[in-house]
This record gives structure tokens, C-alpha cells and sequence, in this order.
């Protein structure tokens, strides 16, 4: 009996914790859904109005006037561009460092490595470069120097995901001839669907967020989202309902992506850290 | 004729051909190309390679004291964050390993920060902080509470970057001690409970020691990742107000940028390189333990 009621009152404790921590996630992003839906009179109101007649005019405003269509075209060209670029290659490269030890410890902590760089260390050259060379401003320049920590961050993640598979299925297509090509492509790849998923979803999202590199080295024809919301602070001083509309264009497309693909989502971020 | 050690040894090569070549491109040579520099008098003003000053922009450096402020205020909010965001994490993903409904909803909100771009996040966060239109404030009024100048006052800035900071990673410690704690076997505890070991005992001599290559990944990862903070100073507060959230990335892009000394940046750089590499090298050993030997 006493055991049964310390059983409720912990489980009652768990809810009203969960709750809260639910609420404090929760709560702001639905705020700023509420304020990118206030006309800019009701977005400053304070105290805040919880009712008002929703209007459209931010979002108008974003897509009309200040061109928010084209940074959306750019986010949507550059992290689809990433991830079709590095999740072949970081494919093929993960399964050389499972499979075949290529290079050895070093090569492939050399590789692990350099998605720990914090940005700003190669920013600042690969800037002052593709300024040299007039590689600034354009598509190709600003997703290479996104692979710079993008293409690693996916060999380590696939390289999770190939552990997995029992080596028993490609030696026995080893001893029926198969090459090592045609076992990779047509064994290996097939059973590592959800691992390739993973990588590109978590790819696309990354890129998507990807601000620094952004920053310095796009420009007019290629400025993403998250480049042109910071931009919109200083030059307008805080719109908050086109700041609000702006940010919700940024943030809602991925949080619903990861809900949709949640299960492969938490797959390719747990492998490396968890699963032995 | 081709043994088969050979062919795959040849294929290995092939296939991590495009990996290391892009790599060597995007980031070997801009870090050789940096090291270079930041031996010579090299500017953005004037980038040339004339003025080879051998060590001096390191002396230059060390003897800045705004350096030593931006990494004192690095290193605070670091290891500010990562333990708080440790003990709330894990304590979260406790309560969602029990045996609770609605796990799936509690576990998909409390999740969502982490796919939310920083920038986004520090709009929304410099928004609702404002010293005057805040909700915020207006929240803490109701409540009689004094309002605060989150963002506008130095003593109480880096606080606020470090409280929304929490906000937005505390996901990837839930997400990852949550996916720790679901593969613990399940043994251990049950035969300490025969043995009539309580809920508390259980959690530090079981739970606490099967999870702890985990924990030290998790909070490795956060430790390396949170030196690299960026995206959160440079939409909240720019460094300010003076320089008290200059945290050591904005302070290094600031140094290039409005300093207009690029070579002492990069000089600053590779101070930064040899803390990061340090971390790394711990992380890779407690990983290696398990994984990759």
C-alpha cells in the first residue's frame, strides 16, 4: 500500500516536472507564431492582447517587399546542395574507415577532428581565399566550405551505422566473388537505408541553420535565411511581427522534418555516442 | 593477379579519396594558409606577405588584455552551461525513461530546440528579453517582480546568453543520456533489487557506472561545442554591452573584422586550435575505449 502511494505521488512529481520543462519549450515558439500573425501595433501591445483578428500583412510584407523568397530559395539550394554532395561521398568514405581501415587511426581521427573546429578558425582563411580568387557570393564556394565540418560530421555518423552490419553477409558475398564495389553497392547500401536517411536529413538541417560560413561568404545573389533574419534587427530596428514571421519560416519547416523522420533523426544522432 | 587483400585495400584508398581531397581543400589548406599568416604583418587592408614578424603577433596577443577578458568569459560561460545542461538533461531523461504516458509528446517537444537554428533562437529569446517591450518583464510584473535588464546590463548579459544558451542545447543532453539509459541491460538492476538495493543506491552504483562512457561523451561534446558559441552573442547582444559576453569566437571575428588585424586573428586562432585539439584528443580516448580499437 505505502509503496503503491510513493509509486503516484513520484509519477505525479514526473508529470509536473515534464509539464513545465514542456511548457518552457513550448510556449515561446508558440508566442512567436502568435506575434508573426500581429498586426505591428498589437505586436508591442503590453500588456500583450491574447485575441486579436489574425493577419497575413508580415508575411506579405516578408515575401513582397524585403524579398524573402529568394533567401528561402538560397537556404533551400545550398543545404539540398550539401547534402546530395556529401552524403555519397561521406558514404564511401565511412565505409572505407569501417570496412577497410584505410589510412589508419590517424587518418581517421584527422578526418573526426575537424567537425570539432569551431568555424570561425577556417572561416577567416577560406574567406580571405575565395575573396582572392572571387569564389564569394556564389553557390558552389559557400557549400564546400559547409562540407568543412558537414562531410566529417557524416562520416562519423555512417561510420556508426556500418558497424552495424555483420561483416558474416559481406564475406559470404566476398567468397561468391562479388568485388568489393559491387558488395558495397548492391549488399552494404540496401540494408543501410535508415543510416543514409539519417545523414541526409540531419545534413539538410544543419546546412539549413549553418550561419557563420553563411555570413561571410554569401552575398545578394546567394544570402540565406538565417543571414538576412540577423540582418533585419539592425538595419529596421525590431519589427518583431516581420521578425517573427521570418523566424518562424526558419524554424517551423525543420521542426516538422524532425518529426516526421524522428525516428531517424535520433538513430544517426545517438550511434556515435551511444551504441559501442 | 589481384589477391583480394590488395583489391580491397585499393578500394578502401578509392573510396576515401573524396572525403580527404575535399577536406584538404576546405580545410587543411585554410588552416596552413592561417598559420602562415599569423606570422606576418598580413591585413585585409593590405594582405601581403612583406612583413614577416616571426612571433611577434602571438606577444601582441597574449599581452591583450581584452584577450585574456574574452577567454576568462569563454571559459565561464563554458563551464557554466555544460554542467547545468548536464544535471537538467539528465535529470529530464530520468523522468523519461520511467514508465509515464505521453513519454512520446514530452520527448518530441523537449527535443525541438535542438533543430532550431541559434540565430532563430536568439531573435526570439532578444525579442522576448527586451528591457522594456519584453513579455518577459511584462511576465515578471505581474508577478511583482522587478523588471531586468537582461541584455542591456554587463553584469547581468553573459547570465542571460548562458540561461537562453540552456534553452536551446539542454535537447542534445535529453537526447543523447536518454538513448544512453535506454540501453542499459536490464540485469544489473534487477538482481540488485533482489538483493533489496533501493532506488537511490541503484542509481549511483548502477545507473551512474554503466552510463558513464556516455555521460563523458555527451558532455565532452558539449564542452567542444560551446567553446565554439557564435550565432547567440552575435544576434543577442554583439559582444556587449562593452565587452562582457565577447565570447572568444565573436571576439576573434570582431579582431578581423573591426579590428581590421587579421594576422593577430589568426594568431588568436591557433591558441583556440590547441584548446579545441586538447578536448578533441580527450574525447577521441574516451571513445576509443569502446569503439574504435
Amino acid at each position: 500500500m505505502g509503496l503503491k502511494q510513493n509509486k503516484n505521488i513520484s509519477n505525479i512529481f514526473t508529470y509536473i516536472i515534464l509539464s513545465v520543462a514542456s511548457l518552457l519549450i513550448l510556449l515561446p515558439i508558440l508566442w512567436v507564431i502568435r506575434t508573426s500573425f500581429a498586426s505591428e501595433l498589437i505586436a508591442y501591445e503590453i500588456p500583450p492582447k491574447l485575441f486579436f483578428v489574425p493577419t497575413l500583412k508580415n508575411y506579405i510584407e516578408l515575401f513582397g517587399r524585403l524579398g524573402f523568397g529568394s533567401f528561402l530559395k538560397n537556404s533551400l539550394i545550398i543545404a539540398i546542395g550539401c547534402t546530395v554532395v556529401s552524403v555519397p561521398i561521406a558514404a564511401l568514405g565511412g565505409f572505407a574507415f569501417t570496412r577497410y581501415r584505410t589510412g589508419g587511426t590517424t587518418l581517421k581521427f584527422s578526418v573526426l577532428a575537424t567537425q570539432m573546429l569551431p568555424g570561425i578558425i577556417l572561416v577567416l582563411p577560406i574567406f580571405v581565399i575565395f575573396n582572392t580568387i572571387h569564389f564569394t557570393n556564389t553557390y558552389i564556394g559557400i557549400i564546400l566550405a559547409i562540407l568543412s565540418f558537414n562531410l566529417p560530421f557524416l562520416v562519423w555518423l555512417l561510420m556508426g551505422f556500418f558497424e552495424g552490419i555483420p561483416k558474416d553477409i559481406e564475406d559470404a558475398a566476398a567468397v561468391d566473388g562479388a568485388t568489393p564495389w559491387s558488395t558495397f553497392f548492391r549488399i552494404v547500401l540496401p540494408i543501410t537505408v535508415p543510416g543514409i536517411m539519417s545523414a541526409s536529413i540531419l545534413s539538410f538541417i544543419l546546412s539549413w541553420n549553418e550561419f557563420l560560413f553563411a555570413l561571410l561568404l554569401t552575398g545578394n545573389n546567394t544570402k540565406t535565411i538565417t543571414v538576412s533574419l540577423s540582418a533585419m534587427v539592425t538595419h529596421r530596428g525590431t519589427l518583431i511581427g516581420i521578425l517573427s514571421a521570418g523566424t518562424i519560416i526558419a524554424i517551423i519547416p525543420m521542426i516538422l522534418l524532425s518529426i516526421f523522420v524522428k525516428k531517424y533523426l535520433i538513430e544517426g544522432l545517438t550511434f556515435g555516442a551511444v551504441k559501442g | 593477379m589481384k589477391t583480394l587483400a590488395q583489391q580491397k585495400k585499393r578500394t578502401g584508398l578509392f573510396f576515401i579519396s573524396p572525403t580527404v581531397l575535399i577536406l584538404i581543400l576546405v580545410v587543411l589548406v585554410p588552416l596552413i594558409f592561417s598559420f602562415v599568416i599569423s606570422f606576418f604583418n598580413y591585413t585585409l587592408v593590405d594582405p601581403s606577405f612583406d612583413r614577416f614578424i616571426l612571433f611577434k603577433n602571438y606577444s601582441t596577443i597574449f599581452q591583450d588584455t581584452y584577450l585574456w577578458n574574452s577567454l576568462k568569459i569563454t571559459l565561464i560561460f563554458v563551464f557554466t552551461v555544460v554542467p547545468l545542461e548536464f544535471v537538467l538533461g539528465f535529470f529530464i531523461a530520468l523522468l523519461l525513461n520511467r514508465n509515464i504516458r505521453f513519454k512520446g509528446l514530452f520527448y518530441t517537444i523537449l527535443t525541438i530546440p535542438m533543430v532550431m537554428s541559434p540565430v532563430a533562437v536568439g531573435l526570439i529569446w532578444k525579442m522576448f528579453l527586451h528591457a522594456d517591450l519584453g513579455i518577459v518583464n511584462y511576465i515578471f510584473s505581474v508577478f511583482n517582480l522587478p523588471s531586468v535588464n537582461w541584455l542591456g546590463s554587463n553584469k547581468i548579459a553573459l547570465l542571460t546568453i548562458i540561461l537562453v544558451d540552456i534553452w536551446h542545447q539542454i535537447s542534445f543532453m535529453i537526447l543523447i543520456l536518454l538513448a544512453g539509459l535506454k540501453s542499459l541491460p536490464k540485469e544489473p538492476f534487477e538482481s540488485a533489487k533482489i538483493d533489496g538495493a533501493s532506488n537511490t543506491q541503484s542509481f549511483f552504483y548502477i545507473t551512474l557506472g554503466l552510463m558513464r562512457p556516455v555521460i563523458s561523451v555527451a558532455i565532452l561534446i558539449r564542452v567542444i561545442f560551446s567553446f565554439k558559441t557564435y550565432d547567440l552573442v552575435y544576434t543577442m547582444t554583439r559582444g556587449g554591452p562593452g565587452v562582457s559576453t565577447e565570447l572568444i569566437s565573436y571576439f576573434i571575428y570582431k579582431k578581423t573584422f573591426m579590428g581590421m588585424d587579421f594576422s593577430q586573428a589568426t594568431a588568436i586562432s591557433y591558441v583556440l586550435f590547441v584548446i579545441i585539439m586538447v578536448i578533441v584528443i580527450f574525447l577521441f580516448r574516451e571513445m576509443s575505449g569502446r569503439k574504435w580499437d
